[in-house]
């Protein structure tokens, strides 16, 4: 066996070029676990085709007798839908139930790298998922008013959302190391959806549900994402989209942080 | 230098589970050290917590000479550790995981693939190395998994109960690697057991704990001679066992005579002097004699005379469910 030295102790400088390193080894083998695993993702893809494609071809004649285009309407929640419904955490929640993670927290890799790899390597996921349902969308005759420069803007608003989103997932995996209790977590997105003006402008929605559209930051999401496909740039509502889904980013990244405090004590 | 000291160390989990009570041990570099116990003792949550994985609730410890509350990080570039349950990733093809591994502990360039290699020829998994880990049998994931403890070169090995379901050939090669690596590479080994024959076999000292508190403690050899030259272990049946401990209190050269589930044990100085007159007294007081065994002790009896119960079949797992973690 060739002798092998335990590598020295890094300095601070070093400290941070190996903690990017690490995570970035951890985000290529969360990479390669999705690609083994697909099960994990097609239906991430085909729920929101399929209901986007039924709710276009239900309501679009509807809509237009309220003088708006449905498939621009509805792209922004098929991108929505596919940003958010997944499999966040649940790699990571087979490792703790597995004990791969207790080997991981036995090497000298950085905690935050652990929990920041997954993340980035869902990250790209949901970017991936955004796009190809942009894709779609434009095949299917959806017009983009800002074109091509606002569809990138649509997925990349709605992949803040849907990392925001996804850290719940890796709180929920972290905290409770149940792959059942983490595999449920998909469902918590339909209060979003549904208390929003979902499936119809907001002005149409009355009583209790206008008023729960009203407090549900889905709603203002929405509008913003919707600025770009139906009426063209509005620096307003897509400042308030972005505030949104950084603001709930910042809630569900200290969960999973706190999340992996417990958990590596 | 110790490789491994630790005082007071304890851990009480919440509801008040005390799973470690005041551990006190001074391990030298060099060694195979023995942590025997039941299931539920406190080995597991002792190495969780000398690895870093599981804060101590009160005491101290040092492992290759850091401190484990001050610098976990430089223990954890120090040691390597081979779990109770192999954690290893399934999905990951075994030479797929070793080149993590070394990646995480710093290594780069072409000493990452070339020491993966080097690993997997240690463990006899070439040829398995770029298959599925799923498809390994346990006694391939056990040598992945101490293959993957060793990547980095660690001067300190922690194995939790390495040979634990495994059929005896796969048994005896983990026990053939453990002597090759503490002999010929100079790794300090702690290890876990509930197995007599594996600590006996491997270990230079040994600590036996139980309920969290460490009973006996020293080599094997002078354990075992602690309790006595011989060993009689006479079946009269439970029904009958507070008359024959009676009738046997009368027996000369006995230093200690114990009842358990499996009959009565009694230490003694010479064995073959003393076993003809126990079966003479427990003729005359008229009990029945199922059988009688005379043998040189062995770390059960080192355990029973340190807890009144036998090592094998005894489980001290908490009745609510598994060990503490």
């Amino acid at each position: 066996m060739t002798d092998v030295a335990a590598p020295a102790a890094p300095g601070h400088r070093n400290r941070v070029v190996e903690w990017v390193r690490s995570g970035l080894y951890l985000g290529q083998r969360e990479v390669r676990l999705s690609l083994r695993t697909p099960a994990y993702l097609i239906p991430n893809l085909i729920m929101p085709i399929v209901f986007f494609l039924i709710l276009i071809g239900s309501f679009s004649e509807f809509a237009r007798a309220f003088n708006f285009n449905f498939k621009a309407f509805q792209l922004p929640v098929a991108v929505i839908f596919a940003v958010t419904g997944g499999s966040a955490g649940l790699n990571m929640v087979t490792d703790i139930e597995s004990g791969y993670f207790d080997k991981l927290l036995l090497t000298p890799t950085s905690r935050l790298a652990l929990l920041l790899g997954a993340m980035g390597a869902d990250f790209m996921r949901i970017v991936l998922q955004g796009a190809f349902i942009v894709a779609i969308g434009v095949l299917v005759g959806t017009p983009i008013e800002t074109g091509f420069a606002g569809a990138v803007a649509l997925v990349a608003i709605a992949s803040l959302w849907g990392l925001a989103y996804s850290a719940i997932g890796f709180a929920v995996a972290l905290k409770t190391g149940n792959t059942q209790v983490v595999g449920t977590m998909w469902v918590f997105q339909f209060p979003f959806l549904f208390l929003a003006p979902t499936f119809a402008p907001k002005e149409l929605l009355e009583g209790w549900l206008s008023t729960a559209a009203t407090y549900n930051p889905m709603t203002y999401l929405l509008d913003g994402l919707r600025s770009l496909t139906m009426t063209g740039w509005d620096a307003g509502r897509l400042l308030i989209a972005v505030a949104i889904a950084v603001g709930f980013g910042a809630v569900t990244l200290s969960l999973a942080f706190r999340a992996l405090q417990g958990r590596v004590r | 230098m110790s490789a491994i000291e630790a005082t007071g160390l304890r851990k009480e989990f919440a509801g008040g589970v005390v799973a470690v009570q005041g551990l006190d041990l001074a391990i030298p570099e060099g060694q195979v050290f023995g942590f025997l116990g039941p299931n539920g003792a406190g080995k597991t949550t002792t190495v969780r917590m000398l690895t870093t994985l599981l804060r101590p609730t009160s005491g101290s410890a040092r492992v290759a000479g850091f401190d484990l509350a001050r610098d976990p990080h430089a223990i954890r570039r120090t040691i390597g550790v081979a779990l109770q349950e192999a954690g290893l990733d399934g999905l990951a093809t075994g030479r797929e995981l070793l080149v993590l591994q070394a990646r995480l502990y710093g290594l780069g360039g072409a000493a990452v693939a070339r020491r993966a290699a080097e690993m997997l020829e240690l463990v006899g998994l070439t040829d398995a190395a770029d298959r599925r880990i799923k498809t390994y049998s346990g006694g391939m994931k056990r040598r992945l998994d101490l293959a993957s403890a060793l990547i980095h070169g660690p001067r300190i090995l922690f194995l939790d109960e390495p040979t634990g379901g495994l059929d005896p050939a796969s048994r005896h090669a983990i026990w053939d690697e453990v002597r090759h690596l503490n002999r010929d590479e100079g790794i300090t080994v702690f290890l876990t057991t509930q197995y007599l024959e594996e600590a006996d076999r491997l270990c230079q000292d040994v600590a036996i704990i139980d309920h969290g508190r460490i009973v006996a403690q020293g080599a094997p050899q002078a354990l075992k001679a602690s309790v006595g030259n011989d060993v009689i272990t006479v079946d009269v049946g439970q029904d009958r066992m507070e008359e024959a401990t009676r009738a046997l209190s009368a027996l000369h050269g006995v230093t200690d005579l114990r009842p358990d589930a499996s009959g009565l044990t009694l230490f003694v100085t010479d064995g073959s002097a003393a076993v003809a007159e126990a079966i003479r007294l427990l003729d005359r007081a008229r009990i029945p004699v199922g059988s009688v065994a005379v043998s040189h002790p062995t770390l059960d009896e080192v355990f029973l005379r340190a807890t009144g119960s036998r090592l094998e079949g005894a489980d001290r797992t908490p009745p609510d469910g598994e060990e503490a973690p």
